[in-house]
Order: structure tokens, then sequence, then C-alpha cells
């Protein structure tokens, strides 16, 4: 045997996903048996009009990563509005794992996230908030750092602010200045956050 | 730590602080860490792209780095930081890993004799993939049992032009052993040609792998090579490719990243694996 | 000297936990999420950190997926202290079920933490 010249497969159905498979055929896809069936239908139904909010309803029980993979990835090409609450809602699920996945989609959702994410810091769960803030975590969105500085001024809970800082720790400027020291006096038992305030204000210092 | 320019101002400054800042930033995107042994190094090409980009001044310049939609400032600088050379088996202990442990593996759980298909992207000038064809003839014993195809790909054109044909600088082939260099190679000039065997053994396709459909068609690979590109990707370019390569391996089948480049920053599809030789993620064997 | 793991995403978090294990006289290496900590616990397969330091949240493999992916590793398995912003006690349950040894809620204080470290290493604790 040898080294044979290589060649590129030829297509099947499944791999095309079949382009004249309607958006019910394809909705039904979704909840097959097959994993691969539903990765397919997972990324040909972004076309569909509901496409987001049955993309959505899917993550609840799909336990696949490559298939939940392929929706998410599906709902951030839709730039569809609903998409940012939509996914907020599996911030209070008990799969860490889902989770995670819904914090860096949502973290690069861009400009339409704010709406939502303004609610999600106000959530009574801290959880919820110190995702938020995880969220508040992108390359996009300049507002970023007032964000921030709200938190650590009137956010009650020490982690939420923890999040916070560390995330000012690259994005700080002036502005923060004052609110880190507020925040050092308002904290002045907790290491942690006077570490990473001094951190943040020591970054800041160089214009 | 300032550069000097004109006689007139000094050059931005790039301050501890900005040094630390940066590394943070550079470490979380490529996993890539730089020792305070390295300030010079990168202190130098900061500042050469301060300049390039007339930012004036570090903060401003992480300010580009980290809102530009394009990204294009981040692959620029992530190619200045990095060592970028093709050569004839570079990162070798992967090769071995192929022979040693993947391909055994695989083998060993085929039950069909359908050929085994490695993909190599990018292809740059074709030394990576020239490079396996001649390691599985040379160390591998099973190539007298199984046909191999080798399929490699890159977004250019010119350079592929350039893999087809096979030419190299003797610098491109310092690394390859005098018995395959005879075998293998004929001397032109200063140059040296590969043999038409080995070059008729790899076909080249041109792919943006940024772009799904370009790969619709790849499928059933046992084996891919893909070493210092995903590094200049940005987020959503890499999971695309991510997903890409999980939809064109077959369920047990591997990835092999560049020597400083990890799924960490990429994606958590694939399973990861340690060989002797080396560190290689695998697509699940359960997995469609 | 004695290696630690510290796996967490935040930066800020690992200089944190670095500084007052550095100080302690540790020797210590850094993670960001689960699948780098795996890779790194691999590497070291030979001369295998002596406790691993694990954060819960983390994108792409987090702090039960790290230590349950570690717990079936063939290498040797050390003492991992599971790190969590969660003060629920079934989250401690969850955490030592997927192979943790002892288990901390953020923020943590310094003293407390190099208690717990002293404890699993099996080192006098004062």
């Amino acid at each position: 045997m040898a080294l044979v010249k290589g060649k590129i497969g030829e297509l099947t159905d499944r791999d095309t996903g079949k382009p004249e498979r309607n958006c019910e055929q394809l909705a039904a896809a979704l909840e097959s048996a097959d994993a691969g069936g539903r990765r397919h239908a997972a990324r040909a139904i972004g076309s569909c009009p509901g496409a987001a909010a049955v993309l959505v309803a899917r993550l609840k029980s799909e336990q696949d990563l490559a298939v939940r993979e392929a929706i998410l990835h599906t709902l951030l090409r839709l730039r569809d509005p609903s998409v940012a609450s939509g996914l907020a809602a599996y911030l209070r699920s008990e799969d860490a794992a889902l989770r995670n996945e819904v914090i860096e989609t949502m973290k690069r959702l861009g400009a339409e996230v704010a709406p939502v994410l303004r609610l999600l810091l106000s959530d009574p769960d801290p959880d919820v908030r110190i995702f938020a803030v995880n969220i508040l975590d992108s390359e996009r969105y300049p507002e970023v750092e007032s964000r921030l500085i709200e938190v650590i001024e009137h956010d009650p809970h020490v982690n939420v602010c923890a999040t916070a800082v560390d995330l000012l720790c690259e994005a700080g400027t002036e502005a923060a200045r004052d609110p880190l020291v507020r925040l050092k006096a308002r904290f002045p038992t907790e290491a942690y956050i006077q570490f990473a305030a001094d951190l943040a204000l020591k970054r800041i210092r160089e214009i | 730590m300032t550069a000097a320019s004109s006689s007139q101002e000094p050059g931005p400054c790039i301050t501890t602080e900005d040094f630390l800042k940066f590394r943070e930033f550079f470490y979380r995107r490529t996993g890539i860490s730089f020792e305070p042994s390295k300030r010079y190094f990168v202190d130098k090409r900061l500042v050469e792209r301060i300049e390039a980009t007339r930012t004036g001044n570090f903060r401003a310049y992480f300010t580009l780095l980290r809102f530009q939609a394009s990204g294009e400032e981040i692959e620029q600088l992530t190619n200045l930081m990095t060592v970028n050379e093709t050569y004839f088996l570079r990162e070798e202990y992967q090769f071995k890993c192929l022979v040693e442990s993947i391909l055994p593996e695989i083998v060993r759980r085929r039950t069909s004799s359908t050929p085994i298909r490695i993909w190599c992207i990018p292809s740059s000038s074709g030394e990576e993939p020239y490079s396996v064809a001649m390691y599985l003839l040379e160390t591998w014993s099973g190539i007298r049992e199984w046909d191999v195809e080798i399929l490699s790909s890159d977004i250019d054109t010119g350079i592929l032009r350039r893999a087809k044909s096979g030419r190299y600088s003797a610098r491109s082939v310092q690394y390859v052993p005098p018995r395959w260099l005879a075998k293998y190679f004929k001397s032109v000039g200063d140059e040296y040609q590969l043999s038409d065997d080995l070059r008729q053994a790899v076909e080249f396709t041109r792919v943006n792998l940024a772009e799904p459909g370009d790969t619709l068609d790849y499928r059933n690979f046992d084996v891919i090579f893909c070493r210092n590109l995903l590094i200049y990707f940005d987020d959503r370019s890499r999971q695309t490719a991510a997903e890409t390569f999980y939809e064109a391996l077959n369920p047990g089948g591997y990835v092999c990243l560049g020597h400083s480049e990890s799924m960490s920053r990429i994606s958590s599809l694939f399973e990861v694996r340690k060989f002797p030789e080396a560190i290689v993620y695998r697509k699940r064997l359960e997995a469609k | 000297m004695k290696r630690i793991l510290i796996v967490d995403d935040a930066a800020t978090v690992r200089m944190f936990h670095r500084g007052i294990l550095e100080s302690a006289g540790y020797a210590v290496e850094e993670a960001l999420n689960g699948i780098e900590a795996l890779e790194k616990a691999l590497e070291a397969a030979d001369a295998p950190f002596d406790l691993y330091l694990v954060d819960v949240n983390m994108p792409r493999l987090d702090g039960y997926g790290f230590l349950k992916e570690l717990r079936r590793q063939e290498i040797p398995q050390q003492p991992a202290i599971m790190v969590s912003t969660e003060a629920a006690a079934g989250d401690e349950m969850s955490a030592y079920q997927a192979g943790a040894n002892g288990y901390l809620v953020k923020p943590v204080q310094p003293a407390k933490l190099l208690t717990h470290v002293r404890l699993m290493l099996g080192e006098a604790t004062r």
C-alpha cells in the first residue's frame, strides 16, 4: 500500500442538509435522536422565521456538546433581539457547563445585550449578577467601564464587586479611581478586594 | 524604556504595568506567557505597532487591540510576537506521535480498509504535508498495508502554487536527514527540488477555514494537522474552525495543534489526550 | 518545594492566590480554564503537582468538568481544593462527588487558604 493522492469526498445528503428541507422539517430534525442530524439542523434552521425561539428552547434539553455549540453559534449569527433575553434565562440553570457556554455566547452579542444586562445586574440573585458582570467582559463594548463602576459603587455583595474589580484591572481609567477608593473603604477586611482594588488603582496611575 | 524616534520627542513608553496588562491579555488570547526576561522583546514590538498604528501611546494602542472589530491589529501583533519560520520536519515530535501513537490506535479500531486520511492546514509552502508524507514512508511500517491520503489546504493561491512546485531553499531542508534528502530531493543550484512521486502524493486545495461554506466536502478524516494558524484567528473564526474540524473528523479522529497552542483557547469539543510524544486532541469515539 | 496549580479564569484572582502561596514557600503554576489545567496536569505526570486549587466557573471546561476528567486519567492523583462563590451545602457535596478533597468559598482570606492548603498537603497547619 502507499501514499495515494487525497480526494475530497462526495457530499452526502446529510452533509448538505438537503436544501429542499423546509422549516418544519428542520424544526423536527432538531429533536431527532441523531446528534449529527440535530447539529446540521441547528445550522440550517438559521434562515427560518422564528428560528431564534426554537433554538433557544432546544437548549433546555440538548445534552450533546457539539449540538449546543452549533445552536449557540447560529443564535450568534442571527442578531435577533430576542436572543439576549432568551439566553439570559439559562444563567439560572443548574447545568454549570451550559451556563458557562451561554455566558461566552452572550459576551459576543455586542450592543444588543445591553438592556438585558441592565436587568441582570439588578437581579436579586448575586450569582446571576456575577454572571452579568462576567458578560460585561467583552471586547466590543466601550461602555463597560461605566457599568463596572456602577457595580462597585452600589452592589451590596462582595463577590459581585470582586468580579467587577477584576475587570477594572484591565479596563479601568481615571473615572474609576475614586469609586475604587470608596470600594476599599466599604470592604476593609476583605483581603481580595483590597488587593484587586490596589492593583486596578496602580494600573490607572499612568495615562 | 523609551524608544528614541526623532531628536525632539521621546517615543512611546511601556511601563511595567503596561507590560503586565499586555502580558495577561496575550496569555488569555494565545496561551503564550512572556517571562520578565522578554521585556525588551515585547516592548520593542509594542512600540513598533504603536508607531505603525499612529495611536501615540500604549493606552490608546491597547484600546485599539481590544475593540477593533476586524481583529487586524491583533493578527499583526501576534505575527510579530511569534516565531513563524516554516521548514521540513518542524515540530517533528508530532510526526513521531503520528507514527508511534496516533496511527497505531486508529488502525487498531478500523473495521474496514478504506484509506487513512490526513488533512494538513495551512499548507503554506508545503513543507508540512510533504514532511508527513516522507515521515510515513520512512518510519511507519503500516504504510505497507494501508493507503494514506494526504490533503493540504491554504487560503493563498500563490503559496499553493509554490507548494505544488516543490522547490525549496537549503534553509528549508536543513533538518532533513541526509539519507532522506538524497532519496526525495534533487539539488538544483543552491535549491532543492522535491521528487515527483512525493509531490504527487499530496492533493493541494484552496480553503478559507473561517468560511464554513468552503469545507462542506471535507469529511472522514483520521488526523488533522493545524499548526500555528488558529493562534492568529479571532474567537469567532477559531470556533468556526473547531466546528469544521469536528465535522471533518471520523469519531476517534485526532487534531494536532502547534507547539504553543491549545484547545483551551479554542473549543471544548475535543478530548485532551496525552501520548508519550505529545498532547493531542480527539473527537469522541461515541460522537457522530 | 511543593507545587500548586492554580486554576481560575480571572487573572487577578490567580495573582492574589499566587502571592499568598509563594510567600508561604510554595511554587505556583497557573491555568485559566479546565482544559489548560488538564493539559498541565498531564504534562506534569512524571513530576505531578502536589495540589490543585480549582475555581468553579470557567469557560470551555469548568471546575467540576476538570476534576471529573482529572480523576479519570491514569496519572498520580493529587488532592484538589475547589473554590466556589456559592455557599450552599449542596454545592459542597457536588464538589466532593466530582473529585475535590476540600472546598472553600470566595472571597478567600489568606490565612484560611493557607490552613486548608497545609491540611491537604499533610503539613502542620500553624
